[in-house]
């Protein structure tokens, strides 16, 4: 039997982010200080220190020492998100106005994928944006219809680790620490290039409603 | 005089309940719509004071009174009104003591009854009206302000409550219990009133409010929390729309990257299998015995497609098999007639028969298996063949051969 710690280690070691909706007992594991330096200890060797992002609620591996190598990774790594962050926004946004509540998703909140698909087959605007979001090379979805849309951005959604579907036979989806992750690197990215993003939009809800 | 009372308030309770769909209506939608009534109705309940016309031009309306029993009886959550004036409350109190000590010291008992009661009601209503108010921002919170759609009414929602915790908070302040200790001087029953019950009102009341205030900052931080995302999400299309060639530079090539853009790349790769391992000896057996054998034909593809099936050919084949059960037959027969030994494969060639070799050694071995047991007694089925080349233990036939006994 592999010990609590092997398992969060073998996570670790595969890429994965550790959120208390993809594996609570990992996220638990990590959250004790004695232990998280412990795993720190394994992972140094290997080059990788621990890291946490979005006020510990996401665990990940980070190289330790960036030589030409690692940072050849993380250049690609890079260039990847930096092409997903307009189709993530604009879904993240359709998911928000298409639930109806107002409230940005945010890890463990639940999407029901045939309500959702309901809302945006009753409203053209949605259907507009989503054929949009569709089309881009993240998505990469040939298909006409809205169900095969949708179909396909939640599979690379729930491929890349945004969304975790904890029983196949439901179409229920549920929204991954990862999620804040993306809020987090939008943050930063405002922050450093210093565009002022919350400043653009709320002028721009102004002057909408001024019109 | 209590009669007239009692008799107009029987009067105002059946013509609520009479009307009673007509107020629910009026309570629901806000305004009454008078050509849904006659209009006898509309006068009996402005003259009952359920209904009035604020304004000579307005709609009718529900008279507050009416409106606020129905709120808190049916806890609706629409409520958000928070009656506070607790100074006036507290005043009148005092002065109802007043009375009933000066009634008890000229020693007018009935009338310093009639004093305590309207007092006990007092307290009693200022206590139940504590406490609604306090429930009534409990529902709210804990449906998050769900009765409003957008985060920033629900931040405004919140701010109502807040501002109306602060003041019922400071109207609390306005309980005065050495004051009313005083008040209440050696007498028993008004010190259980002045004193006990309202204090222990007191004292819960503000600690649920503490409670009401804690929860309210919390959303207020989740809401504003979630605003500011819902903005950086709008301003990032925003921005994206009107700066379309804008790239955020690659933070992996400074010299300190920053912790969010580095991400070790996958390291784990399968494990291999450790034959000489006894603990995993049965797991691994398991595995071998679940690898199939395959047996790949040689025969080309172009016969094994699929093809027309001609139906009239099916009769054919229990003719096959029939005459292939007649040439063991006659297999056993020869041998039985000649009573030498005669392999399989050489009866096989003697009389060219038109199968194949294999089959037709099956045929032979199940020509004999299928004989009863005593027939079985005469002959003697021997199997000439070789041992595998590589795995011991198994024997190949090739032919076999049949004698009698």
């Amino acid at each position: 039997m592999m010990t609590e710690q092997g398992r969060v280690l073998e996570q670790l070691l595969s890429g994965t982010f550790i959120c208390q909706v993809s594996d609570e007992d990992g996220w638990r594991y990590l959250k004790n200080s004695s232990q998280a330096e412990r795993m720190e200890q394994q992972l140094n060797i290997l080059n990788r220190t621990l890291t946490h992002c979005a006020d510990g609620e996401v665990f990940y591996a980070a190289y330790l020492t960036l030589g030409e190598q690692e940072r050849k990774v993380l250049g690609n790594q890079f260039q990847e998100t930096a092409a997903g962050l307009l189709p993530l926004v604009e879904w993240l946004l359709l998911v928000q106005q298409a639930s109806g509540n107002d409230m940005p998703l945010t890890q463990g909140q639940a999407i029901r994928l045939p309500e959702l698909q309901t809302q945006i087959e009753d409203t053209p605007a949605f259907k507009e944006q989503l054929q949009k979001i569709a089309r881009y090379r993240l998505f990469n979805s040939t298909s006409m219809e809205v169900d095969g849309q949708l179909k396909q951005l939640f599979k690379k959604l729930t491929e890349i680790g945004y969304l975790l579907r904890p029983n196949p036979e439901k179409q229920i989806y549920l929204a991954t620490g990862k999620v804040d992750y993306l809020f987090e690197v939008l943050r930063f990215i405002d922050e450093t290039e210093s565009l002022s993003l919350s400043e653009q939009a709320e002028q721009a809800a102004m002057q909408g409603s001024l019109l | 005089m209590s009669q007239n009372l009692y008799q107009a308030g029987v009067t105002l309770l059946n013509a609520m309940s009479r009307h009673a769909d007509v107020i629910m209506q009026v309570y629901l939608s806000g305004t009454l719509d008078e050509t849904a009534t006659t209009p006898q109705v509309i006068d009996n309940l402005k003259k009952l004071g359920i209904i009035w016309r604020p304004e000579p031009d307005a709609e009718l309306r529900l008279k507050s009174t009416v409106r606020n029993l129905l709120e808190n009886s049916l806890h609706d959550e629409r409520n958000r009104q928070i009656d506070a004036n607790i100074g006036s409350a507290l005043a009148s109190l005092k002065t109802l003591a007043g009375h009933y000590k000066e009634a008890l010291h000229h020693g007018r008992f009935t009338e310093s009854q009639g004093h305590i009661n309207d007092l006990r009601e007092h307290v009693y209503s200022l206590t139940d009206s504590l406490g609604n108010n306090v429930r009534v921002l409990f529902s709210r919170i804990n449906n998050e302000f769900g009765y409003v759609a957008s985060i920033d009414a629900k931040i405004r929602e919140n701010e109502l409550a807040q501002s109306q915790v602060s003041e019922l908070l400071t109207q609390i302040e306005l309980f005065r219990f050495d004051e009313l200790s005083e008040t209440a001087g050696s007498n028993r029953e008004l010190r259980l009133l002045l004193v006990v019950t309202l204090q222990q009102a007191f004292s819960r009341v503000t600690q649920e409010l503490s409670i009401v205030q804690a929860r309210l900052l919390e959303l207020l931080g989740r809401f504003r929390e979630f605003r500011g995302r819902t903005r950086l999400l709008k301003g990032f299309v925003l921005h994206q729309e009107q700066h379309p060639d804008f790239h955020p530079p690659d933070y992996s090539s400074l010299s300190n990257v920053p912790m969010l853009f580095n991400q070790a790349n996958k390291l784990m790769g399968a494990a291999h299998a450790d034959v000489n391992s006894i603990a995993h000896e049965t797991d691994l057996q398991a595995l071998v015995g679940r690898i199939k054998a395959l047996q790949r034909t040689n025969t080309p593809r172009e016969e094994r497609k699929a093809g027309k099936i001609n139906v009239a050919q099916q009769s054919q084949a229990p003719q096959v098999e029939n005459l292939l059960k007649k040439a063991v037959e006659d297999y056993f027969c020869q041998v039985i007639d000649s009573g030498e030994r005669l392999t399989a494969l050489e009866f096989w060639q003697q009389q060219e028969l038109d199968c194949d070799p294999e089959v037709w050694i099956y045929r032979v071995i199940d020509g004999y298996q299928s004989l009863p047991e005593e027939e079985q007694l005469y002959f003697a089925l021997d199997t000439n063949g070789h041992p595998h080349p590589v795995y011991t233990g198994n024997f190949i036939v090739e032919d076999v051969e049949l004698g009698l006994r």
